[in-house]
């Protein structure tokens, strides 16, 4: 199932993966994406990860979310909890550039791969551990979940805002589809990684301590900045004065103008009506304060326009507008048809599936996938068989 | 002192978020970052913008950070050759201009080549180099709409939701992880290369699975805070005005110990919600009772007596909380940096941790426009005083 991702640019690295939640997994899929051999460290009976809904089949053997992280990785099973198994992910790791875990700090020890013991056996190894809180201080200890790990840096708070928070100012926040929080964690893992082999020449392997609330708190940086400079966001008030999500006649689209020339682009679009050829409004602070006003201008435009008319005509003008895009239009549309976004992947249990494969293109082309998620343990049968290829150790 | 970018230069042509948030990330790990602005077109996001109803800068002083800064003006001539002189003692140019601007300018990746052949050029844009829609303008909500993150995002029965300003770091966080490959590229091959990010891509990499579910032909649909396998698993008042609690349950153990805690142990035996199938399929009914106990109670306590039971929790926090949090401010997530006029503010660190580079994190604080060019025109570019004071009158450096 393997090709090599042969010009990409991380080729000739090995990550060796140990996750049973989303951050450190997502990790091993960017680092693998760009071209390092990524092999899952699996328990018995696999990562909890292979059983998390939805699935893309009935039968329920193929799950989404586990099919889009280990893409293209191997499976490798080692019951951590004996010596044997110790063992072989020791030999496992004595090949490899980098181990990502997310294995809970108490249970490190026990199962051989806590930081001191993988420093000592290893000491070119990168070991990267990614944990909701992370591996240090007061809450190092403490289990979060994707929708924990939102609110605890801060953008849970402030969701939603705009049309969302007009229509149901009572409701409490909403979580960010998926596992935005999460991601941040695996994105910075990759980071942290990659940083930490570009320096191992000069200073051996290294512990990189990785927490997804960090991660995703550095996102959130633009509240932290607001409450420095006194002010503090709220959902209530971070709202666009004008523009934003629109509801048209066949969907929604979102327009945000910052500059003035696509306020002005945005007033040719609307057909130069009488309101807004208003003089006191070329001031953009006078803006600000009609905002309400020009909204409700904005809204009843919006909703007699098809979403493709406006956004094609805005887009001409200058003026930022988008589709609200669903799933599905994503997966035909054009331009990421051209850009090579998908690519199919085989799926046990699901057949042959576009999958998206990464959102960077290196010198002009888009990366690869290896391939689909692997079979449990298809590693270890590989190797016994000799087929394993050149990237057996 | 040990930074492990340390020694790596980047000219940095970013601005607004998603880049600069980019090349702060990176300067952050020890690269040296170049602001490279004009007084005819500083970054966008130094001025403010009313129609976000504040009249601040968004988040300049934070991406800002750790930067040199010096003017150039890259409509002159003067300015584009000085630019390249600066792009070929540089490891790699960064920029966010819309696909082709730069090109035109005469600093396309071609151009930076020619002066830097192991050149590394990082694009950050809307919607990539190539492809139909590449010269669209954007910023995050946009990403977020047209990668249908915002799209699947919000209450299930509402409308779509604004990716804000996260998504726009989630592009830079992104870019500077693509920005490492590419480093490690060249020092295997000796080749550099053009690294294009695309911002509605990152938006659609976050919903990977959803795409994926897409593709095999079920459409996904906006969910709200629901968990596709746990209950409870939601956001829940707590005592105070606008505040809440987020609880997540995840095995049948923690719904136990959930029970036990809120002195409802007759739960745990309910058949209603006896394993996991069950407790989502009566999400509904379950919810009411969690959020019943704990309506009453305080956030951040609630979330320590059900964490030290296992159950996942925490309160939803404002930016206060976290800056004041002893577990951020230990691990350096949360810092304080000195501004040149001695001021002080909270800000991020860059979320990683390093053990044998423990002196990671921002440096300095924001640069004033030009501040740096003692060191870069002077030291780096050789030029005399008498040169700069000539390119100022000519407004090349300005």
């Amino acid at each position: 199932m393997t090709q090599p991702a042969t010009g990409a640019p991380l080729a000739g690295f090995t990550a060796v993966v140990s996750a049973s939640g989303v951050a450190a997994a997502y990790a091993g899929r960017l680092l693998g994406v760009m071209g390092a051999q990524t092999i899952l460290l699996e328990p018995p009976g696999g990562t909890p990860l292979r059983r998390e809904p939805p699935f893309l089949d009935t039968e329920e053997r193929a799950g989404a979310l586990f099919a889009y992280l280990a893409a293209g990785a191997r499976s490798f099973v080692a019951d951590l909890t004996t010596e044997h198994g110790r063992t072989e992910a020791r030999d496992l790791l004595a090949h490899a550039d980098v181990f990502i875990d997310d294995t809970p700090l108490a249970e490190r020890e026990r199962q051989g791969i806590d930081q001191r013991a993988v420093a000592a056996q290893h000491p070119r190894l990168v070991h990267v551990s990614v944990l909701p809180f992370g591996a240090s201080g007061p809450k190092a200890h403490w289990k979060g979940e994707e929708i924990n790990i939102l609110h605890a840096c801060t953008e849970g708070q402030l969701m939603p805002n705009g049309l969302s928070q007009e229509l149901f100012p009572d409701r409490p926040p909403v979580k960010i589809y998926g596992q935005f929080a999460s991601m941040q964690g695996g994105i910075a893992a990759a980071l942290g990684a990659l940083s930490a082999l570009w320096i191992r020449d000069t200073v051996g392997g290294q512990f990189v301590d990785i927490a997804s609330q960090d991660a995703a708190l550095a996102v959130s940086a633009f509240a932290v900045q607001r409450f420095g400079d006194g002010a503090v966001e709220s959902r209530a008030t971070r709202s666009f004065r004008y523009g934003g999500v629109l509801e048209c006649a066949n969907g929604h689209v979102e327009l945000l103008t910052l500059e003035q020339h696509q306020w002005k682009g945005l007033v040719k679009l609307m057909g130069d009506p009488a309101w807004a050829l208003d003089p006191a409004l070329e001031d953009s602070l006078e803006r600000s304060r009609r905002g309400a006003a020009i909204n409700a201008y904005i809204r009843a435009w919006a909703k007699e326009q098809h979403v493709e008319d406006i956004v094609a005509g805005g887009q001409k003008l200058g003026v930022p507008l988008a589709k609200y895009s669903d799933a599905k239009d994503v997966l035909a549309d054009p331009h990421e048809r051209v850009r090579g976004l998908f690519a199919p992947v085989a799926i046990e249990g699901a057949g042959l599936c576009d999958m998206l494969v990464s959102p960077f293109h290196f010198g002009g082309k888009p990366l690869s996938l290896r391939g689909g998620p692997p079979v449990l343990g298809e590693y270890r049968n590989a190797r016994r068989s000799k087929k394993a290829g050149a990237d057996a150790w | 002192m040990v930074k492990p970018l340390a020694g790596i230069r980047i000219v940095d042509f970013t601005a607004h978020a998603a880049g600069p948030f980019c090349t702060h990330m990176l300067s952050q790990l020890g690269a040296e970052c170049i602001k490279i602005e004009s007084a005819l077109r500083p970054d966008i996001f130094r001025k403010p913008h009313p129609v976000y109803g504040r009249m601040g800068p968004a988040s300049f002083d934070q991406v800002a950070s750790n930067k040199l800064s010096v003017r150039l003006n890259i409509k002159h001539p003067k300015g584009v050759a000085l630019a390249r002189r600066l792009v070929a003692v540089a490891d790699a140019a960064a920029e966010s201009f819309r696909p082709g601007v730069l090109s035109r300018l005469g600093l396309g990746y071609d151009a930076l080549r020619a002066v830097k052949s192991d050149i590394i050029v990082l694009s950050v844009s809307s919607s990539g180099q190539t492809g139909p829609d590449s010269h669209f303008a954007g910023y995050a909500p946009l990403f977020g709409a047209w990668g249908a993150l915002g799209t699947l995002s919000g209450y299930a029965d509402g409308p779509p939701v604004e990716i804000r300003h996260v998504m726009d770091h989630t592009v830079g966080l992104n870019a500077a992880a693509a920005f490492l490959a590419a480093l490690h590229h060249r020092k295997a091959t000796g080749e550099g290369q053009h690294v294009d990010v695309s911002a509605r891509e990152v938006a659609s990499s976050l919903i990977g699975e959803a795409l994926l579910l897409a593709a095999a032909g079920v459409e996904p649909r906006r969910i709200g805070n629901d968990h596709p396998r746990m209950a409870p698993h939601g956001v829940y008042p707590a005592r105070g005005d606008d505040c809440w609690i987020s609880i997540a349950v995840g095995t049948d153990a923690q719904w136990r110990a959930l029970a036990r805690i809120i002195e409802r142990p007759e739960l745990a035996e309910d058949v209603r919600f006896a394993d996991a199938e069950s407790r989502h399929a009566n999400r509904a009914k379950l919810d009411p009772l969690i959020a019943a106990w704990t309506a009453s109670r305080d956030a951040d306590s609630t979330a320590e007596l059900l964490q030290a039971s296992g159950v996942a929790a925490h309160a939803s926090w404002r930016a206060g909380d976290a800056v004041s949090d002893p577990h951020l401010r230990s691990r350096r997530a949360i810092v304080d940096v000195k501004e040149p006029d001695g001021r002080q503010r909270a800000a991020i660190g860059v979320p990683v941790r390093m053990s044998k580079c423990p002196d990671i994190g921002i440096a300095s604080g924001t640069p004033k426009l030009g501040e740096h060019e003692d060191y870069v025109f002077g030291d780096l570019l050789g030029l005399s005083q008498t040169e700069r004071r000539a390119l100022e009158e000519e407004e090349v450096i300005y």
